[in-house]
């Protein structure tokens, strides 16, 4: 009596880059203070070079709030509803600009220690080796 | 025993077969990849997320009956395996301490490695050119 397939199991499996690559970053949001001086750098990175990057990367949507008496942070929204935040309290230009190439470049997945270098969901091509079907029976 | 004579036989049995994989060396090691597999590698400095890479060294081909071995990789332009690019991430944090006793030393490394995610979007086996006939 064979078992019976689970509806469950018939659904695809995530598969983005095989056909299509579709970026997984959806938006950032930037928030500053008007007045701190831990601000005063990402101001000055808002108001030369955000324009430039937000052309550069159209399929981000880029926000940018005022939050007074606050740390000044980066938070990049993913596709798997999870969030990456980066404090850029009196960092330069380019170190913001490394920042937020980090959130670009990311796709939201959480961080876990590496395993192995393949991941693979496909069911093995030469199939699983069966000691009851070989001409001779594989005998312990 | 060869099962075919020319390599146009061997990849025609080759392609008969529903699924494929190959053995390719990338970045310097060797690896077993499907159609589909994520392959993360030490962080590639000159490609972007989205770019699409061809991976040229390949030492095998093979499916469930055949296989197609180099010596020491299969002739260009036989299979055509392509990879997006998906992520540029980081690690987990690892901590290093090194101590020496009764010396004053001791120093913490903290440390994210930074690695680049591959997909492996297509194993294409390279087909004959169609004859023309005058």
């Amino acid at each position: 009596m064979s078992r019976p397939i689970l509806r469950a199991s018939l659904k695809a499996l995530p598969s983005n880059g095989s056909a299509f690559f579709i970026p997984q970053i959806r938006k950032l949001v930037f928030e500053y203070c008007e007045h701190q001086r831990g601000s005063a750098l990402v101001r000055l990175f808002l108001v030369k070079q955000i324009e430039q990057l937000a052309h550069e990367n159209p399929h981000v949507e880029f926000v940018v709030k005022q939050r007074n008496n606050k740390r000044p942070i980066v938070r990049g929204l993913y596709m798997n509803d999870r969030d990456k935040v980066i404090e850029l309290t009196s960092l330069e230009p380019p170190s913001i600009m490394q920042k937020v190439q980090l959130l670009l470049d990311s796709s939201g997945a959480p961080i876990k220690p590496l395993k192995t270098a393949v991941m693979s969901s496909t069911p093995a091509t030469r199939g699983i080796w069966s000691g009851l079907h070989v001409q001779e029976t594989f005998k312990i | 025993m060869a099962a075919a004579k020319n390599m146009a036989s061997a990849l025609s049995l080759l392609r008969s077969q529903p699924s494929h994989y190959v053995v390719a060396s990338v970045v310097g090691r060797r690896y077993l990849l499907a159609q589909g597999d994520v392959l993360t590698l030490p962080r590639l400095k000159d490609v972007r997320v989205g770019d699409t890479i061809a991976l040229d060294n390949v030492h095998e081909l093979g499916s469930r009956d055949y296989t197609l071995r180099g010596d020491p990789l299969i002739p260009p332009n036989t299979v055509n395996v392509r990879a997006t690019v998906i992520e540029h991430t980081k690690g987990a944090l690892e901590t290093v301490v090194k101590f020496k006793r009764r010396k004053g030393y001791k120093l913490t490394i903290h440390n994210k490695q930074t690695y680049t995610k591959l997909r492996i979007a297509a194993i294409d086996i390279a087909r004959p050119p169609i004859q023309q006939f005058a």
